[in-house]
């Protein structure tokens, strides 16, 4: 077990995997890591500290969190030890990512178009058209390529055993991207050569591979395409993220008020009159995108866009209704449409998932309550969620009722233990819960993956909550090379 | 550029040119309240800058420090400068891309100035005079860095337009709170001292003893307020920044809009230029200022409807 100075006050927790240390010792993809830190005295690590949030600061990284009308930015809190993932372990859950991907890019289109899952019997249709993110308005309408999930954050978290698995797929506008390159840029500030030493992979060619993506969706020949952001504008939460994409990639950040839609063609408003829009990469949800076709009251859309899209004059990513596969009913089933699809086994699991509908199941579910963690359907951030374990009696009980009057709105799951991982808190490596968003790209040449993505950690104290409006923070995550797999 | 970049940005240095013009005439009037004894009192200055209503302006002119307190760091009054620190940093923060780091940098750094808690004790409660400075000196280092830093691009352009066209404002608001200094019967044979003021209020005074040495004359003080090209606060010098600025965008525009503001901004250098106006006549002068100013207006209109996409 761990014997210099930094390691020997970690206490591993039973049960619970550890990212770092082995019954044997710590694992081989940490060792040069540990013994470039094992010999730091306690002050250079927490001067480490101080100068990771000096950098975030003075280079804007933050989040914005709104009280008494009053928008405070905060950091988004960084731990300095780094996730580390060997390259066989990251070769299968590439390999996972983009079987699960094709799949259910593949249900996408065919829930839009010909319905073949739902008449083969392996989908119920009741589940599908159920669903609030089912948009009817989508049907029959030709995306770019047939691609609908260009960009997908899948969330993987790991069991006791070390298996990886499936949490959400996040196939509509995942967030988080800019942290991983934001802690990257991080990391070789305030631990020199550490990452050539390790050999550890590059995250940079993200905003270039999906600029190429998004470019290669525009529908116009002879002149050069115009490729947007639309954001909601910079009460977003996520706006830094915006801005930074945009500026990464070169493109505008334009705004809802800076779209017309003429003639079925979008449009921007410039000092120099209106320029065509083909590609916009949104950041807007669905319900908020149209206001004519979806939320009236929607002051976030252009209205027309709807149509323009339908007609082919503009591509949007992700596509619109792409809320229909990451469900968490629908989620059940994504192994099914994996084999169904592509005739393959799945190579990363599902979590467990009981759909509420079914009353015995149900029954089931309410008599182990205190081993589930029940979710909404519908929602996500860690919202509208219980942890039967750490939950109160009137709390379990307000669900039960919730789920009796509408079983379709929620889904239970056996709590997984997430992996923990040491993280430098008050001067000593404590272990925190982590789990694991690698971003996934689809372009017309195929789907890529950059090895790392973001980890993300509870710094609670045994709490399995990592999201970043729940106490939530992040880590740099390292995928090494072949050579040191 | 898009409409939005531009107007945020026009807008960004519109706020900014006007808190460093109030701060100015706050930080004047409290000097004037304190050594002058046939000071007008805070009145016109409440009618200007703040949104209170008559009688609560009556109730409040007897304290400085609820004065100063309500012009200044008022979170609640919609015009104060301390809201107008806050839009000009949100205007920053939504074109970050078509700004520099450091233009970003030292309006963010003006907000945590405003926002600390001992300024507002100071400026209220001890030494206003010191606390204003501070807060002027940040004015400062804002208008530094966009000059030391900002390429000369469409964004600069409009960032100047802003700033000129607010600057062109705030004079001509600045001699209509004052015209009563330039009337006949105020004039003393030792000089208006009221005149001193406004001329203080400008950034004026030094130049006015330089080349008109003596006794201040109001016709020549308000000569040099309105014709001199070589002082930065007179109507004919940002007059002519507006034109030069505006001139800068001509292969960056559509020729119909151009031509709209470019028609307008000629149209009020002309009636500035070409006007003789004599104080002795207070109710020429009284309109000659009103017809200015509406025209100034006329000129943000026609840029909100032309480049802004604002109709």
């Amino acid at each position: 077990m761990p014997e210099n100075s930094l390691l020997h006050s970690y206490r591993e927790q039973s049960n619970v995997w550890d990212e770092m240390f082995r019954a044997e010792g710590i694992r081989p993809e940490y060792r040069h890591f540990v013994s470039a830190i094992e010999n730091l005295a306690g002050l250079e690590m927490t001067r480490k500290v101080e100068l990771a949030k000096k950098l975030f600061l003075s280079q804007g990284v933050t989040f914005t969190v709104y009280s008494s009308g009053e928008g405070i930015e905060k950091i988004f809190p960084f731990d300095i030890i780094p996730r580390i993932l060997n390259y066989t372990e990251w070769t299968r859950i590439e390999a996972g990512i983009k079987q699960r991907l094709k799949a259910l890019n593949i249900f996408l289109k065919d829930i839009y178009h010909q319905q073949f899952i739902i008449k083969d019997g392996i989908i119920p249709a009741a589940l599908v058209y159920s669903c609030p993110q089912f948009l009817r308005p989508m049907l029959n309408v030709h995306v770019p390529h047939d691609i609908y999930t260009h960009i997908a954050g899948v969330d993987l978290i790991r069991d006791h055993d070390g298996e990886f698995y499936v949490l959400e797929d996040n196939l509509r506008t995942p967030s988080g991207v800019s942290y991983m390159l934001e802690n990257r840029s991080i990391t070789y500030r305030i631990f020199p050569d550490l990452l050539p030493k390790n050999n550890v992979q590059p995250v940079k060619d993200y905003p270039d591979l999906l600029f190429r993506n998004l470019l290669a969706l525009a529908d116009r020949q002879g002149s050069e395409a115009t490729v947007v952001l639309l954001s909601p504008g910079i009460y977003n939460s996520a706006y830094f993220e915006h801005s930074t994409l945009a500026r990464l990639m070169g493109i505008r950040l334009v705004e809802s008020r800076d779209l017309i839609v003429h003639n079925h063609f979008v449009y921007m408003k410039t000092t120099k009159g209106l320029t065509r829009v083909d590609v916009i990469y949104r950041r807007v949800d669905d319900e908020y995108i149209d206001p004519l076709v979806f939320r009236p009251d929607s002051a976030l859309g252009v209205s027309g866009l709807y149509w323009a899209y339908r007609k082919g004059n503009v591509a949007i990513v992700n596509a619109m209704g792409n809320g229909v596969a990451d469900d968490k009913a629908v989620y059940c089933y994504v192994p099914d449409m994996i084999r169904y699809y592509l005739n393959e086994e799945p190579i990363l699991k599902n979590v467990p998932t009981y759909q509420l509908a079914e009353a015995d199941k149900r029954q089931h579910v309410f008599d182990n309550m205190e081993r589930m963690v029940i979710k909404r359907t519908n929602e996500s951030g860690g919202y509208g969620m219980l942890i039967g374990s750490s939950a109160t009696e009137q709390e379990i009980n307000d669900f039960k009722t919730a789920i009796t009057a509408d079983p379709r709105s929620f889904i239970a799951q056996p709590i997984i233990s997430l992996s923990s991982t040491p993280c430098y808190i008050d001067g000593v490596l404590q272990p925190r819960r982590v789990d694991l968003r690698p971003f996934a790209l689809y372009g017309p040449s195929g789907i890529d993956i950059v090895p790392g993505g973001l980890t993300r950690v509870a710094l609670r104290e045994g709490s399995l909550v990592v999201n970043s409006s729940q106490g939530g923070g992040s880590k740099d995550t390292w995928v090494l090379g072949p050579e040191l797999g | 550029m898009l409409s939005r970049v531009a107007d945020t940005i026009y807008w960004l240095a519109r706020y900014m040119e006007r808190t460093q013009s109030m701060l100015q005439v706050i930080r004047i009037s409290y000097i004037t309240s304190q050594d002058e004894h046939r000071y007008a009192g805070w009145q016109p200055l409440l009618d200007n800058y703040g949104d209170l209503s008559p009688e609560e302006i009556r109730e409040a002119v007897r304290n400085t420090a609820d004065i100063i307190g309500h012009l200044v760091f008022d979170k609640s009054n919609a015009v104060s400068v301390y809201n107008n620190i806050v839009r000009g940093r949100e205007n920053a923060r939504a074109v970050q891309d078509h700004i520099t780091k450091e233009v970003w940098q030292s309006l963010n750094e003006y907000y945590h100035t405003i926002r600390q808690e001992d300024l507002a004790r100071q400026t209220m409660l001890e030494d206003p005079v010191s606390g204003l400075d501070l807060l002027l000196r940040q004015g400062l280092l804002f208008a530094g860095t966009v000059q030391y830093t900002m390429p000369r691009d469409e964004g600069y352009a409009f960032l100047n337009l802003g700033k000129f066209l607010e600057r062109a404002l705030q004079t001509v608001d600045i001699l209509r709170l004052n015209k009563l200094a330039f009337l006949p019967d105020r004039q003393h044979p030792m000089g208006a001292p009221e005149l001193r003021y406004v001329l203080y209020a400008l950034y004026g005074h030094e130049l006015y003893s330089k080349t008109h040495r003596g006794i201040l004359d109001a016709q020549t003080v308000l000569n040099m307020i309105i014709h001199d090209t070589d002082f930065p606060h007179s109507l004919s010098y940002s007059l002519r920044q507006l034109m030069r600025h505006c001139e800068r965008l001509k292969d960056k525009s559509l020729p119909d809009n151009y031509e709209q503001v470019h028609f307008l901004i000629g149209k009020v250098k002309n009636s500035v230029t070409y006007s003789t106006i004599s104080v002795d006549d207070a109710a020429q002068l009284s309109q000659f200022l009103l017809q200015l100013r509406n025209e100034l207006l006329e000129i943000a209109n026609a840029l909100n409807k032309h480049y802004f996409g604002n109709s």
